[in-house]
């Protein structure tokens, strides 16, 4: 049975986002993730109040990066959530986003190599080692925690390329993929099962999630208007290759991100086409949606994350989700 | 203001339709920072038992909601056929800022 997922940005404030995580939990959500960006609020004091404010919901970051908090700084954090709710905790970790990254002078040195040094460095951490770590992109001396740390903490690789699905596969405890389409993700699940393979597991011993953009309201319109500024971001972040393969005019979407570079959010907006909603968001309509996540499901994805925006007004959406759409997936 | 005696007033039977009404102006409200912390905190407190709809639940929500949304609040009292207790509301709510 497919696992639904709920992420939240911590641009909003902490009594917002708990408001919504408790109704996401009673609503049948069973995974919370938050994002860590520098310029939000902290991904772990979230989390924190996520550990206090709820009772059964997994949660973790969705996803951290390598290179602005250090693997050992990320096996403290988590292996102390872990304290605060035994078996509720999930690291979600990709290689970060190069514009951010760039934002602060931080180099997105060997993105496949540090993914795989990290995971190792934490899961030793983790498990109570002493760590001493010669990798090619982080090196330790001999690092343990003064306490000691309790249970397993599954971690999950956020991942959008090849390289990265296939790693994930390989690696994970689960993947996180960053896609929206079914034909993307299809492709992508493709790339995991290879690392699935590779390593001797079995594909359903790993929990695939498809991290999507999400918009529902039973008026159509208004799901859209909600969808359209993060859609924008997605399709002035998105290679020619991605556009060309879901048949969006390059040239178009080059309009869109100098539009957004200007500030011009209302050039930038307005030349969001529904071809773009329809490949880059999961939009529309209760039974729209509901259409949607089925035809993802056929790919073999075993947790659908309900990400931004969710909708034109999140509490409403959270409760659209959870009385018409997860319980159509729960027989 | 003592939101507790205010809650008195309300007739219990509208109580869920108002308590519905103002988390949703202060989830959607723009005005955050005028949030007090330790409300905030009490707020999902009451939420996380599920008493935002009873006595205690309801007096937080409209001390929240007087502060982030005081226009919306009172004029959702009027809404709910509650026009007298709009009335003291606003009465008792400080001027606004720039006001004679």
């Amino acid at each position: 049975m497919v696992k639904f997922g709920i992420e939240f940005v911590p641009r909003e404030p902490h009594w917002k986002i708990m408001y919504y995580a408790i109704q996401a939990e009673r609503g049948g959500f069973s995974n919370l993730w938050i994002t860590d960006h520098f310029n939000n609020r902290n991904v772990y004091v979230a989390l924190t109040t996520a550990a206090i404010y709820t009772n059964r919901i997994t949660f973790g970051p969705g996803v951290t990066n390598p290179y602005m908090v250090n693997p050992v700084f990320t096996a403290q954090a988590v292996a102390t959530l872990n304290e605060l709710a035994p078996g509720r905790v999930v690291l979600g970790i990709g290689a970060g986003d190069k514009t951010t990254l760039d934002t602060v002078g931080v180099e997105m040195e060997k993105p496949l190599q540090a993914i795989q040094e990290s995971i190792d460095i934490i899961r030793k951490m983790v498990s109570g080692e002493i760590v001493a770590y010669q990798g090619e992109v982080f090196k330790t001396a001999g690092a343990k925690f003064l306490f000691k740390p309790k249970g397993n903490i599954p971690v999950y690789v956020g991942a959008q390329g090849p390289k990265m699905l296939a790693l994930a596969g390989k690696i994970g405890d689960g993947v996180l993929i960053n896609a929206c389409h079914p034909k993307d993700v299809e492709y992508a699940v493709g790339c995991v099962k290879e690392g699935v393979n590779a390593a001797g597991k079995r594909f359903s011993e790993i929990d695939v999630a498809a991290y999507t953009s999400f918009s529902v309201h039973e008026d159509i319109k208004k799901a859209n208007k909600a969808a359209v500024p993060v859609v924008s971001f997605i399709v002035a972040g998105s290679p020619p290759q991605v556009l060309e393969r879901h048949g969006i005019d390059v040239k178009k979407a080059e309009e869109i991100k100098e539009a957004l570079k200007a500030n011009d959010w209302g050039r930038a907006f307005s030349g969001v086409t529904p071809e773009m909603i329809g490949a880059f968001s999961v939009c529309g309509t209760p039974d729209m949606c509901i259409e949607r996540i089925a035809e993802l499901l056929k790919s073999g994805i075993s947790q659908f994350v309900v990400g931004s925006p969710i909708g034109a007004n999140v509490r409403e959406a959270i409760n659209l989700i959870s009385q018409k759409i997860i319980p159509r997936f729960k027989t | 203001m003592d939101y507790r005696k205010l809650v008195e007033l309300i007739p219990v039977a509208k109580w869920e339709a108002l308590s519905d009404k103002l988390v949703d102006f202060i989830l959607t409200s723009k005005n955050d920072e005028k949030m007090p912390s330790p409300l905030a905190n009490t707020i999902l407190h009451y939420w996380q038992q599920d008493i935002l709809k009873r006595e205690s639940g309801l007096a937080v929500l409209l001390e929240a909601a007087l502060l982030l949304e005081p226009d919306k609040t009172v004029n959702a009292f009027t809404e709910l056929q509650m026009a007298n207790i709009a009335e003291q509301i606003k009465e008792a709510l400080p001027p606004k800022e720039g006001g004679i």
